[in-house]
């Protein structure tokens, strides 16, 4: 019985997966009608922040299927933003109304989004800001939706502060450097950091994978024997570092926090292995991005930036 | 003509010497007047690779110094020989087998036009180099994988006379090479020698040097140990020269085996239109020749029942086994056969493993207990057949590479000898092979079919066959065209059974 | 003396890997100390066993790049079993490794069967695998916890973790299958000359599809390794693995073209690697430099080992 069941939920996974119901199988097909397309792209549908933002937006997309027809596309690997040109080139092509994009790189992205403007499609940026500075340089204003990392960081960094004493050996563990919300975590957290007046005695990359981290915090458990509290740029990390301040045998000791509040982490959390993570409601994020649009595309409002809410996750309001 | 001191020799050397681990060439001193040609022998290890590897610069001397007409001469590769016009064919051929004939012919020099291939050109260019060795109908388009070993040969030597050459170095040019291609290519010979060409001629075969070499040196342990016209010479002289004195060179001598059982019948053996209709049997301690051209099908009759290649039709029965067609070897090798293949470095042995890894790899049951090796009993086993076989190697442990043409060949033929085999199939088995591992080859094929096995032999050197055979079967293009005993042959018939099966057919076809 | 000359080549990448624990030991405080060797036994073993089986490959002539992706899919499916369906883990384990052992047999099947190159079949079996990871756990991360920690924890006694001790068994057994069985010597053989072997009255391909499922086996207790030392099943486990499995095996010596090969140098291989890693992190080093120094070094170990064969007259 369980095996049928769960054959069955992977084949209505495959089915959702490949991002449309039956009458959106040819996808050349114009759009007919009043209902507006809103395309939704991704970065990777492997990470579980993406895939869990994906499904808010085809919960959204279910419960109003008269408003609007909805296409998701998530790309491969994380940091190959040209899939991700190809992809908007292809919802471009196939005369979506909208898109609206978590851009895999904060830069490079752009020009493929001008010509997709030019085309007369509304583009509303979620999850990872554009650069603001390339954007005024080819003349471009695209509404950001999203959480404001920086301040979701320095929430989870001061509440792991008042856990510590001032002055006490503290590091980071880096998402990959060149992502902008890893640039905005790590500068959150180091801000509470200072402001604590904590000393922070390493700051390395664990590239935002669960094995890199574990070995990064490993190698720094050995160099500082000080160490009071490691922070994390996102909830996998934190898992692989929780690993390796488990195998140092000093859990009680050092402090871990993560960033995101994936389900994985919420025991961690109840258990107080994890003291702090922050939630930035993913699954709603690309629902708000497709609101806006909506609304922009009925002429309801004008595009304009808007912040979402980030929340700090402690244990005594862990799910 | 060439001891007239006014006439400068197109190739001097003078003092060479060469030293790996031990010394290798010692204080060589050659010379090679215009059209002339020197042959060079000596036994395996006797130097005269290195030699020949020196003087076309893939390999730096260590003492002595070089003259190319007079001028000093230190190629430091290839390249530099060549356009000093010394040239090389090598004895392990060089060709690409995934390329043309005419590519691989001028692979380093091919027409182009803005970097792409002038194949016009090319093809014009390949089609004259062609007919200078005679192989005039071999399209120069012709895949080179597709080809037999003798047509690749003559290649070899078609790419070095297709450049500006003035000194040509062959290497064992007719080891794979049947009666027709080394008339052929002794004309080519002859004609460059006519041009001013200075050859030098490595070779084992003595009646080939006598008729075309004007000056033999004879190489041992890295030395010259003698030089002289070839004319004033016997056989005897240069086997004395070469294996220091003694002679080691025995004439065989035919011994009538009695026959017992059958233990290989062949019925209408085909493969697609290569090999067509084939049927033979062989007796247990027969010791049976195989001749024909190369090209004519008879490796691939080897290998078709030994099941290295699909036969189409027919069927193969060993002794008292059940009839039908192998499809791999492993089945053929269950059922009591075994195959000396033709390239011992491609396809028989494991170049870069031990002597012992080598010698026990079809016999790795006998050394194990429940699929657990027993290293011992292999390396027992291993000196146990060096002993037999005389293997020049230091050690079981030895890589094979690191041994001469003769050993290995040895090697690849004694990994049969452990398991008692019905049948043991021999292609060109001393092809490449000093005089003294020849006879010594010769020897262990009779002691073998004297134990009771049936040996199939494919030679292209008629007396090889003669020596060695209790009866020779000879093949043309695909067929079997003639059956004779040592009662009725003679070079004449086997030669026009050869030729049979060509007479109406094209080249192309045999090829 | 002996060893010196069976083991030269053994002994000389032992030398790389001591240098390179004395280098960081100079660079850094805390280097040399207890746990850092405790640290580092913690975190090879899964790197080991999928090294361990990617020597084989590469001694058979081929190649598994879907090592990696096996890991995950073994990884996500113990995730499934153990936090989805509540399956201990005396049962989840072994099924863990089965899935890992039917990659690796459909590699060598299909590489052997259809006679397509190992490379190809196992990029495309990389794929697969890790897009059926991302099925099976939703993508989602699955916190196991103390479940399938005691794979991890010290071995009684001593302060290695037991997952280490069953690593260097795999490494040994693999080690003693490749010099003392049969199977073993066809393996060197067919990297050698597999028309030889051919030729020479063996069936190569039983040894062939063998020793792509022993490959894929070791992915799969390279993923319960894995996951007790991280106490989650993610299914990004494992992602680059291949590369740094190759890398190891290459530094340990073993050709690229088959026939040549040691486990137990793989072994070596891996310490380098992991030390470099451990090191690296542990001096702070930024991560382009720490990207460069690897790849440096890979290079330089390979380097060392083709001049010292030349120098001894080997073929390389």
């Amino acid at each position: 019985m369980r095996t049928i069941l769960f054959a069955m939920r992977v084949l209505a996974f495959c089915l959702i997966a490949s991002g449309c119901a039956p009458k959106e199988v040819d996808h050349n097909a114009p759009v007919t009608g009043k209902t507006p397309c809103i395309a939704l792209i991704m970065k990777s549908l492997a990470n579980e922040f993406f895939s869990t933002m994906a499904e808010g937006a085809r919960k959204h997309h279910n419960d109003n299927k008269k408003t609007y027809d909805l296409v998701v596309n998530g790309m491969k690997n994380e940091t190959d933003f040209s899939e991700q040109v190809t992809l908007i080139e292809q919802m471009v092509a196939r005369s979506v109304q909208s898109i609206v994009i978590a851009p895999a790189d904060s830069k490079a992205i752009i020009p493929a989004l001008k010509r997709a403007r030019d085309a007369g499609v509304l583009v509303i940026n979620i999850d990872n800001r554009l650069d603001p500075n390339v954007l005024i340089e080819v003349g471009l204003t695209i509404p950001f939706v999203g959480p404001d990392n920086w301040e979701g960081a320095k929430k989870a960094g001061e509440a792991v502060a008042r856990m510590l004493t001032k002055g006490d050996s503290v590091a980071i563990v880096e998402g990959i450097p060149t992502a902008m919300n890893s640039q905005e975590r790590c500068r959150g957290l180091r801000d509470a950091m200072n402001d604590a007046g904590m000393n922070i005695v390493s700051s390395q990359s664990g590239q935002w994978e669960m094995e890199k981290a574990n070995s990064i915090a490993a190698a720094m458990l050995s160099e500082y024997p000080s160490l009071k509290a490691i922070l994390c740029a996102n909830d996998s990390m934190a898992l692989g570092v929780v690993a390796a301040v488990a195998a140092s045998g000093r859990s009680a000791d050092v402090k871990v926090t993560g960033f995101d509040n994936t389900s994985a982490v919420g025991e961690m959390i109840v258990n107080g292995r994890i003291v702090a993570t922050v939630d930035q409601h993913g699954d709603q994020l690309a629902v708000h991005g497709i609101e806006i649009a909506l609304s922009v595309l009925a002429g309801n409002s004008t595009p304009k930036d808007t912040t979402t809410a980030v929340d700090l996750v402690m244990r005594k309001d862990a799910r | 003509m060439q001891d007239d001191p006014r006439i400068e020799p197109l190739l001097r050397v003078e003092n060479l010497s060469k030293r790996y681990a031990s010394p290798v060439l010692r204080e060589i001193n050659l010379e090679i007047m215009p059209g002339e040609v020197h042959a060079l022998m000596g036994a395996n290890g006797a130097g005269k690779s290195t030699l020949a590897r020196i003087l076309c610069g893939l390999t730096i001397p260590d003492g002595g110094r070089l003259f190319r007409s007079g001028k000093s001469f230190a190629p430091q590769n290839k390249r530099d020989a060549q356009t000093a016009g010394v040239i090389m064919v090598m004895q392990e051929l060089n060709l690409l087998s995934t390329l043309s004939v005419a590519e691989n012919i001028f692979l380093d020099r091919l027409p182009q036009r803005a970097g792409f291939i002038c194949q016009q050109q090319l093809t014009r260019m390949a089609v004259e180099a062609l007919q200078r060795v005679g192989l005039s109908d071999l399209l120069p388009s012709t895949i080179v994988g597709t080809l037999g070993m003798g047509v690749r040969q003559l290649l070899e030597i078609a790419a070095a006379l297709a450049r500006r050459c003035q000194v040509l170095i062959l290497d064992e040019p007719t080891a794979a090479l049947t009666q027709r291609e080394v008339d052929l290519l002794f004309s080519n010979i002859r004609r460059l020698q006519a041009d001013g060409v200075g050859i030098l001629y490595i070779s084992h075969r003595m009646d080939e040097i006598r008729s075309i070499a004007s000056r033999v040196s004879v190489l041992r342990d890295g030395a010259c140990v003698a030089q002289y016209p070839t004319g004033d010479v016997n056989p005897n002289q240069f086997i004395r020269d070469m294996s220091g004195g003694e002679s080691t060179f025995v004439l065989p001598r035919v011994k009538k085996n009695k026959f017992r059982s059958t233990v290989l019948t062949v019925e209408k053996l085909c493969v697609g239109v290569r090999i067509r209709e084939v049927s033979f049997s062989l007796r247990s301690g027969e010791i049976l020749g195989l001749a024909g051209l190369v090209g004519s099908g008879r490796t691939l009759t080897l290998r078709a029942l030994f099941g290295a290649v699909r036969a189409t039709s027919g069927s193969v029965t060993v002794g008292e086994g059940a009839s039908g067609l192998f499809t791999h070897p492993s089945q053929a090798v269950a059922a009591g056969m075994g195959m000396v293949p033709e390239d011992r470095r491609h396809d028989a042995l494991l170049l870069s493993q031990s002597v012992r890894v080598n010698a026990t790899l079809s016999t790795l049951p006998i050394h194990s207990k429940r699929g657990w090796l027993n290293v011992h009993s292999e390396r027992h086993s291993t000196n146990r057949l060096c002993d037999r076989l005389k293997i020049a190697c230091k050690t079981p442990e030895q890589t094979v590479d690191e041994l001469s043409g003769g050993n290995q060949q040895k090697v690849s033929l004694g990994r049969w000898l452990e398991r008692s085999c019905e049948v043991l199939l021999c292609d060109e088995p001393t092809r490449g092979v000093d005089a003294a591992s020849k006879a010594s080859i010769h020897n262990l094929l009779r002691n073998v079919a004297a134990e009771g096995t049936g040996v199939l032999v494919v030679s292209s050197e008629l007396s090889e066959l003669f020596s060695l055979c209790d009866r020779i079967l000879v093949m043309s293009n695909g067929r079997m065209t003639g059956e004779f005993t040592a009662d009725n042959w003679s070079e004449e018939v086997i030669h026009a059974a050869a030729f049979k099966g060509l007479s109406t057919a094209h080249r192309e076809s045999v090829t | 003396m002996k060893i010196l000359k069976d083991h030269g080549d053994t002994v000389g990448i032992l030398a790389v890997w001591i240098l390179l624990v004395l280098l960081f030991g100079v660079l850094s405080d805390h280097f040399l100390s207890a746990n850092t060797l405790t640290t580092l036994a913690g975190r090879i073993p899964a790197l080991t066993v999928i090294a361990a089986g990617m020597t084989l490959v590469l001694i058979v002539g081929g190649i598994d790049l879907s090592v990696g992706s096996v890991l995950g899919l073994s990884s996500a499916v113990l995730g499934l079993l153990m936090v989805d369906w509540k399956v201990p883990l005396v049962i989840s384990a072994p099924i863990a490794i089965v899935v890992g052992m039917l990659a690796g047999t459909v590699n060598g099947l299909f590489t052997v069967g259809l006679r397509i190159p190992s490379f190809l079949v196992t990029l495309g079996m990389l794929e697969i695998c890790r897009g059926a990871a991302y099925l099976v756990t939703r993508s989602q991360t699955k916190y196991i916890g103390a479940s399938v920690e005691p794979l991890a924890s010290m071995l009684p006694g001593t302060t290695f973790p037991i997952s280490f001790f069953l690593s260097v068994g795999v490494v040994v057994g693999l080690q003693v299958l490749l010099e003392k069985t049969i199977l073993g010597r066809h393996i060197v053989a067919i990297g050698t000359n597999e028309h030889a072997v051919r030729l020479a009255g063996i069936d190569p391909r039983p040894a062939k599809i063998l020793v792509f499922l022993v490959c894929g086996t070791c992915a799969g207790v390279g993923s319960l390794f894995h996951c007790a030392r991280l106490g989650s099943a993610d299914p990004n486990a494992g992602s680059g693995m291949e590369l740094a499995a190759i890398a190891a095996v290459v530094i340990g010596g073993t050709s690229l073209l088959g026939g040549r090969g040691s486990v137990i140098k793989t072994f070596i291989g891996v310490l380098i690697v992991a030390t470099l890693e451990a090191g690296l992190a542990q001096i702070g080093a930024s991560e382009p430099l720490k990207r460069v120094v690897t790849g440096a070094v890979i290079i330089a170990a390979v380097s060392v080992d083709v001049f010292r064969r030349r120098c001894i007259g080997e073929n390389v």
